[in-house]
């Protein structure tokens, strides 16, 4: 699995078409839809429940686009604090496990693993 | 050696300064910023107390006025961290951002005096918008003010990125 993660609007999606050879029909945000690509994992995970659900599916993705919501301060909104800290947790196991780890900022892929 | 580690929210950033730490010679001091307020913050202090001890770190609870900090012997010291310190001092101690990131700078420069090894952990707040209230906002432009001050002391800066440590100035 490759993990691309980046801000909102950064270029990964067309990082994914244009350097990794995926199509739009590739890439769904539904997790079991069967789609090699899963886009946007922030949308998906809002507790660590939701993590220990999804993650062995997610194993199997060969590719999973995910926004950098960390970078903030510290929201108010309890639920808006766990989705972040349950999004950032899984994050680690993810490129943990990940056989590369791209970061995109300004449309500009940085390989931080792999 | 000192060096600064910084990132987002749940970004592995304070488990990678920790293990950074855990590596270096001498008494370990590890200084601790967060104050016991609210339920959130109880159970994370408990957490992280827990887990420093089974480590065998010595913890420093200290909240404001860093440079008044004495330790008792020469060591490594981790200091966790700049987020939570800029608040205390704006916001508990009623500091202006000048005198916020001045009571800073000065209390990091007598730890350091005191440290072997130093590594100083602080937050990546600056890329949300500006959708933030006044206090809010002297809050972020302090901590920018004080990390970009000690990213140009310091030797050694890292970032981490889903738990991945990113060298930005090494």
């Amino acid at each position: 699995m490759i993990l691309v993660f980046g801000g909102l609007a950064s270029g990964k999606r067309e990082y994914v078409k244009n350097e990794l050879g995926y199509t739009d029909a590739d890439i769904s945000e539904d997790i079991y839809g069967g789609a090699p690509v899963l886009y946007n994992l922030h949308e998906l995970i809002n507790t660590d429940a939701d993590s220990e659900r999804y993650f062995d599916e997610l194993l199997k993705k060969e590719v999973v686009i995910c926004n950098d919501i960390s970078c903030g301060i510290v929201p108010l909104d309890r639920a808006e604090r766990e989705k972040r800290e349950a999004v950032g947790r899984l994050l680690i196991r993810l490129a943990a496990e990940a056989k590369s780890v791209v970061r995109i900022q300004c449309g500009l892929a940085q390989i931080i693993k792999g | 050696m000192r060096t600064l580690v910084i990132g987002g929210g749940a970004s592995g950033k304070s488990e990678y300064a920790e293990e950074l730490f855990s590596a270096l010679e001498g008494t370990k001091y590890y200084i601790a910023t967060m104050m016991p307020y609210g339920e959130d913050s109880l159970a994370r202090i408990e957490k992280h107390r827990k887990a420093r001890r089974d480590r065998g770190f010595c913890t420093v609870e200290h909240y404001t006025d860093l440079a008044g900090l004495s330790l008792p012997t020469k060591g490594a010291v981790l200091l966790e961290c700049l987020g939570n310190l800029t608040a205390n001092e704006l916001f508990y101690e009623g500091d202006s951002e000048k005198g916020a990131f001045e009571a800073i700078m000065r209390g990091v420069e007598a730890l350091s005096e005191q440290s072997s090894d130093l590594v100083v952990v602080t937050n990546e707040v600056f890329s949300d918008g500006l959708d933030y209230d006044e206090s809010t906002l002297a809050y972020i432009r302090t901590l920018a003010l004080i990390n970009r001050e000690l990213a140009r002391r310091f030797d050694t800066v890292i970032e981490v990125v889903c738990g991945i440590p990113v060298a930005l100035k090494r």
